[in-house]
């Protein structure tokens, strides 16, 4: 189910709100309501719809007004924009179209054509969108620019799958990466640059770019810490001024036989299902956001896994959700449903074909992913 | 304007005026931030006292602030988080890197 679609109806007129803002309900549209343009610019401050609909004559201030204000604001500047009026004026209509206002309703039109007209435009604006996304994406794919993975490495003695779903088909800030050094030692990377879809899914290839390197210097050094390289990686990132003004989390795993070392960076903890005691356990790391401060007081953990042993890592996006009550992040609630997949020989696949991934996605308000690491 | 500005002693308090600080507004919370700080603001106070939810994004830029306050010898406390945001702090550490405080009068004497 897509997402339900949000109008901001602005009009002074209670019944007009009254009376569309329940066609567009029934409609399965959410709809905001605004008796006054000082309303409706206070719903844009908490959130932004897919489509404006507003009233031209109101009191003080008048719809065109309104626009004016919209167009000088650029977060509000591209928000789709249809006036709903009950005066045909010619003049005035012209001076609109110079708005950039996407279509007139007039407001004796039936309101199942009001709705459809509505629908037609937003289905217009995410086919165009759609088709943009992906033809930025085979760019990005001709380019070879990948921030995830296409398949999961083989590594002896474990099972290793992860699970990405980008929000609303953009890009995000999430990268995963899995470098396997030799037989013997195997690295795998998640983090989550801080920031905008598109900047965010930019600087996450920069951020990668930095963790293979130092991956790769500390091996060959002989350097075999996840704290140590975590050090390098944050080291350069601080004093980098291109990449310094994002922030990124980072946790950085490093399998070795059975021994698994583990550093992170303001990420969330490691979770680690026991199959010997059936519990679920968080493994936290101490360091800080890679670039905040220049030693980033970094640990490294390192423990064993038993055969039946499950290890986990997510980003924020697996745990924020959308509640009745407004978004949430909630840990405590993922860990309490991930607890009745764990401990399976087919875990991964319960997750994924079970319900439980999708269902996170569905919920989902940001990119997220999942990796899953057990030892056979 | 996201945050509303109001002087306390030698500190400044801003309040976010928003719910929800989200991907979209980080930008404009940044930018707002970064002006309070090149004003020459030596310690800000933001008070979270009306928001019930914030993103990696708007933490981010938090946290850019200050950076940036710290480069220009300013300070940076947090007040009025919810129980959510606090742990959310906590949990990616961000309460090492934050003075974090009740209310904006103990942040005052806290300083």
């Amino acid at each position: 189910m897509p997402k339900s679609r949000k109008i901001l109806l602005v009009d002074d007129s209670p019944l007009v709100l009254k009376i569309i803002g329940q066609a567009l309900e029934k409609d399965g549209f959410h709809c905001l309501k605004a008796g006054n343009v000082p309303e409706a610019m206070a719903h844009l401050k908490n959130e932004i719809p897919d489509l404006i609909l507003s009233d031209y004559q109101m009191p003080d201030i008048d719809g065109f007004a309104f626009r004016q204000s919209l167009m000088a604001i650029a977060e509000y500047r591209n928000i789709p924009f249809m006036f709903l009026t009950s005066i045909a004026d010619h003049d005035r209509m012209r001076e609109g179209m110079d708005m950039e206002v996407i279509d007139y309703i007039i407001k004796d039109t039936p309101i199942a054509l009001v709705i459809s007209k509505i629908n037609n435009f937003l289905n217009s604006i995410r086919e165009r969108h759609e088709r943009t996304i992906q033809e930025l994406s085979t760019v990005a794919t001709a380019l070879n620019l990948y921030s995830i993975p296409q398949d999961a490495p083989a590594v002896n003695g474990f099972d290793i799958h992860f699970w990405h779903r980008s929000y609303q088909n953009y890009p995000g800030g999430d990268f995963i990466d899995l470098i396997t050094i030799d037989d013997q030692y195997t690295f795998i990377i998640l983090g989550d640059v801080m920031g905008k879809k598109w900047g965010a899914w930019f600087f996450s290839f920069g951020y990668l770019s930095y963790i293979r390197a130092a991956v790769r210097l500390c091996v060959s050094e002989g350097d075999l810490s996840t704290k140590s390289i975590m050090q390098k990686i944050n080291s350069v990132i601080y004093h980098d001024p291109v990449v310094s003004g994002l922030l990124s989390t980072l946790s950085l795993i490093m399998i070795n036989a059975d021994k698994i070392s583990y550093t992170g960076a303001g990420d969330l903890p490691l979770l680690y299902y026991n199959k010997a005691e059936g519990m679920l356990h968080k493994i936290s790391s101490a360091g800080l956001l890679l670039g905040v401060s220049k030693d980033g007081g970094f640990d490294e953990q390192v423990f064993t896994l038993q055969p039946g042993d499950q290890l986990l890592m997510v980003t924020d996006g697996m745990i924020d959700k959308q509640t009745e009550r407004g978004k949430k992040t909630d840990l405590k609630g993922f860990e309490n449903e991930l607890t009745r997949h764990l401990g399976k020989a087919d875990s991964f696949t319960d997750m994924k074909e079970n319900g439980f991934l999708n269902e996170i996605a569905r919920e989902q308000i940001d990119d997220c992913s999942l990796i899953f690491i057990q030892k056979k | 304007m996201i945050l509303q500005t109001s002087p306390l002693n030698n500190a400044l308090v801003a309040t976010v005026q928003i719910k929800e600080g989200n991907m979209a507004l980080a930008d404009e919370f940044k930018t707002e931030l970064l002006t309070l700080i090149d004003n020459g603001n030596q310690y800000i106070i933001i008070n979270f006292e009306h928001v019930i939810y914030v993103d990696s994004s708007f933490l981010g830029a938090l946290v850019s602030a200050l950076k940036h306050a710290m480069n220009k010898g300013a300070d940076i406390a947090v007040v009025g988080l919810n129980k959510d945001i606090k742990s959310l702090f906590q949990l990616v550490r961000l309460d090492k890197v934050f003075k974090i405080y009740t209310s904006a009068q103990q942040a005052l004497n806290g300083a």
